[in-house]
């Protein structure tokens, strides 16, 4: 057994952490892992990503073309930008919070609304305002844990391990809004 | 024990439990997270030096003294540690020592793409070629024993995607290794002929010894399937990428890419019908191969350029007949807006180049986030070369004109951190040969922090920041050495910094513009935010084009045209688009 899961999002947005969490989370349930994340230049509100494979035994940590089970995009336009990772009727789990990339806020180019729109002609797209949840969840920044909560509905890991690694990985004031977010996603 | 590691972190772990000692880097990507790792650890001294050529010779030192010592950096910071190095490899090693390079095939974060196995071998080293977390943890260890064992520098060559890629590793105890101290030995330490004479023999002597070690060296691995006539030679991640496609053909994985034994090599291409080489980048372990006369085929199947992943490497084996069915077709990219880059909300650097922009003036750039400026919103900067060029570039290019009877200004940008890493020769070499026609504007955007490797503290950074412990005074400092037209701004009085710059370039000479405004991201700096009055607004986009995250048109309820817009989350109140609007239509939310 693998499971690829790719992650996208807009630099800033926690992606990083959000890779080290899961790759802990399925470490701790027993599986090797191994993970990638492309940070650098790209950190600058430019586009970043990431994955995560884990199993009986990992090779690489990079996702072959068509393999991905599991997206999370923590922006809707990056989560339909490395779509072609992934395999049909994967999940692709969506954060509604747009953030516009330079050529839309020049108005050259249009943000492409229709075409994430369609992405559930394909794959199973859930889409979530993770932002307003984390704010109900009483931490704005928690947006993330919202989003993995989410997630781990369709993991073979249990609640008890991500409530485990959410505790040791975030602030230690944030450790409580974090967690019923994680819930809040979970329960979805 | 078991943890999941970067490839940074576990290099760090590797020389703690090595009994590493001294630890010295200056910050660029993907190495970065390796000194900062090796801070956590106690018993190590591990600093940022003001550039790789001072930590390199940190490490030097320690190892002179027979410490176990290492210095990491990216692979362009081995441009600029590369002299004392090139001299320091012909001694004999005491302590341990490892040069970590952290090279970027495919150029995520870097302005060029060199492979430094060539400076590795160029500078007589031993190189180490890890494909994992675990593998980067143990071959430091490799690296460390072997530098003392044979006396010799080794190199650890890391790419981008190893450094940042997590993996389980399995941790042991550190060992100690109590240096045993400096013993002069002018021969041995003294690099001036005829010491030198003596030193080139020894150099190939120790590598030829190291590749008679490499035969049956722990670290390189042969992976034989009975009946493949097939032999694939490939180190690094390109064995974990091969190994994803499970083929049945023999595989020798080299930890170690140089020496790579000539024994070994023949002994394998009689049992061979046909070898292929798996690399990224330059034809290294090819080229090595056929100088010891084994036919090999390499990078005729395999770009020299960017990264091989395994579909790559499916699609070159089917092409040489070594895969009949492929498993995966490269996927065709999605083809959609780009999402480049931009300075965050509240960058300082921001009205800097929108200024520049509106002058019109040619600009020299530098490294730092500020390289950024290069991009489509500001187009801002003409020329971005190598950490602090902009100083002898502008010169230059300012004699030049001036030869040429051309009259314009240049004007040079160049940030604190890169200042202190490699500014600070351009700037005493401007002294030199001035002449009254001369015009050139240099602005140092002092922002208090190494930025864009994730806000390293840097030479003048104590000054605004109470824990770091560096105070340098740059006006003072340029002062010191003779520069007199030297002015603080503050760049968030847009006025009166457009002012400033717009004097500067009228003015003959050196003139120098220091903005001070400290980086918003890294002391998180958030003021009250603004907000667009729509019945003012006249939708002209002079705050859309300052090219701000919060900042875009937007349709309005009951408003035909579209107008301006600040989203409140991400505003952070620097008020520089207020200060822009032509009609006053942005506002102070408090």
């Amino acid at each position: 057994m693998v499971r690829n899961i790719v992650l996208a999002g807009v630099g800033g947005q926690g992606l990083v952490l959000a890779t080290r969490i899961i790759s802990e989370a399925a470490f701790r349930a027993g599986y090797d892992v191994k993970t990638n994340d492309v940070i650098g230049l790209s950190q600058r509100g430019g586009r970043v990503w990431g994955s995560v494979r884990y199993g009986n035994n990992i090779y690489s940590p990079n996702i072959p073309p068509g393999q991905g089970d599991m997206l999370l995009g923590l922006e809707p336009l990056e989560a339909y930008r490395w779509t072609h990772l992934m395999k049909e009727g994967a999940y692709v789990i969506i954060n509604e919070k747009v953030v516009y990339p330079t050529p839309v806020l020049l108005e050259e180019e249009e943000y492409p609304y229709e075409e994430i729109d369609s992405l559930r002609d394909k794959f199973n797209v859930i889409r979530i305002n993770a932002r307003d949840e984390a704010k109900m969840a009483g931490n704005i920044k928690a947006a993330n844990a919202v989003m993995l909560g989410l997630m781990a509905r369709y993991l073979e890991i249990d609640t008890d391990i991500w409530e485990e690694v959410l505790r040791e990985n975030v602030p230690s004031k944030d450790v409580e809004a974090n967690i019923t977010a994680f819930y809040r996603g979970y329960n979805k | 024990m078991k943890k999941v590691l970067t490839g940074n972190q576990a290099i760090a772990r590797g020389f703690y439990e090595a009994g590493g000692l001294v630890a010295a880097s200056y910050p660029g990507s993907p190495t970065v997270e390796i000194l900062e790792t090796l801070k956590k650890y106690d018993g190590i001294y591990a600093e940022f030096s003001t550039n790789e050529k001072v930590a390199l010779e940190v490490a030097i030192g320690a190892s002179l003294y027979g410490a176990r010592a290492m210095a990491s950096m990216k692979h362009v910071g081995v441009n600029i540690a590369s002299d004392p190095l090139m001299t320091f490899t012909q001694t004999a090693i005491n302590g341990g020592f490892v040069l970590v390079s952290g090279d970027d095939p495919g150029m995520a974060s870097s302005q060029n793409e060199q492979d430094n196995r060539i400076i590795g071998k160029f500078a007589n080293m031993g190189i180490f070629y890890p494909g994992s977390s675990q593998e980067a943890k143990d071959y430091v260890k490799y690296a460390l024993d072997l530098s003392e064992r044979f006396q010799t520098p080794m190199m650890i060559d890391i790419t981008s995607r190893v450094c940042h890629s997590r993996g389980v590793v399995k941790l042991e105890d550190r060992e100690e290794h109590k240096p045993q101290g400096f013993k002069r030995d002018q021969e041995k330490y003294c690099m001036l002929p005829p010491y030198t004479f003596k030193a080139q023999h020894f150099m190939r002597e120790r590598i030829e010894k190291l590749r008679e070690y490499a035969y049956n060296a722990p670290f390189n691995i042969l992976e034989e399937v009975e009946g493949s006539d097939t032999l694939i030679v490939t180190s690094g991640l390109m064995y974990y990428n091969l190994k994803e496609l499970n083929l049945p053909v023999s595989i020798y994985k080299l930890g170690m890419v140089y020496p790579i034994s000539i024994r070994r090599m023949r002994e394998l291409s009689e049992r061979y019908r046909r070898i292929i080489v798996i690399e990224e980048m330059m034809p290294f372990i090819e080229n090595e191969l056929k100088l010891m006369g084994v036919d090999c085929k390499g990078k005729e199947y395999f770009s020299f350029t960017g990264e091989i992943h395994t579909e790559d490497i499916e699609e070159a084996l089917c092409r040489m007949g070594v895969v009949n069915n492929r498993k995966y077709e490269k996927a065709k990219a999605v083809e959609v807006v780009s999402r480049p880059p931009m300075f965050c909300a509240g960058c300082p650097h921001r009205p800097v180049f929108d200024i520049l922009k509106k002058l019109n003036v040619t600009v020299i750039g530098d490294i730092g986030c500020y390289s950024m400026a290069v991009l489509p919103a500001f187009k801002a900067a003409h020329v971005s070369l190598s950490m602090g060029a902009t100083l002898g570039v502008t010169k230059g290019m300012n004699k030049a004109m001036r030869l040429n009877g051309d009259k314009k200004p240049v004007v040079s940008v160049i940030g604190d951190g890169t200042f202190f890493h490699s500014g600070l020769p351009g700037f005493v070499n401007l002294l030199h040969q001035i002449d009254e026609e001369d015009n050139m504007t240099f602005i140092i955007l002092d922002n208090r922090t190494t930025a864009m490797t994730g806000g390293q503290q840097n030479a003048s950074s104590g000054r605004y920041n109470e824990n770091d412990d560096m105070r340098v005074h740059i006006k003072a400092l340029l002062n010191s050495i003779g520069i007199d037209n030297v002015k603080e701004v503050d760049q968030f009085n847009y006025k009166e910094t457009r002012e400033a710059i717009r004097q500067a370039t009228r003015e003959k000479g050196i003139s120098v513009i220091i903005t001070t405004r400290p980086c918003a991201l890294k002391y998180r700096i958030r003021e009250p935010h603004f907000y667009v009055d729509t019945d003012l607004c006249i939708s002209c986009r002079t705050c859309v084009k300052l090219n701000c995250p919060p900042i875009r048109m937007k349709k309005y309820e009951g408003i035909d045209e579209l107008k301006s817009y600040i989203d409140p989350d991400d505003c952070v109140g620097c008020s520089v688009c207020s200060q822009t609007c032509p009609v006053g239509a942005i506002k102070r939310s408090e």
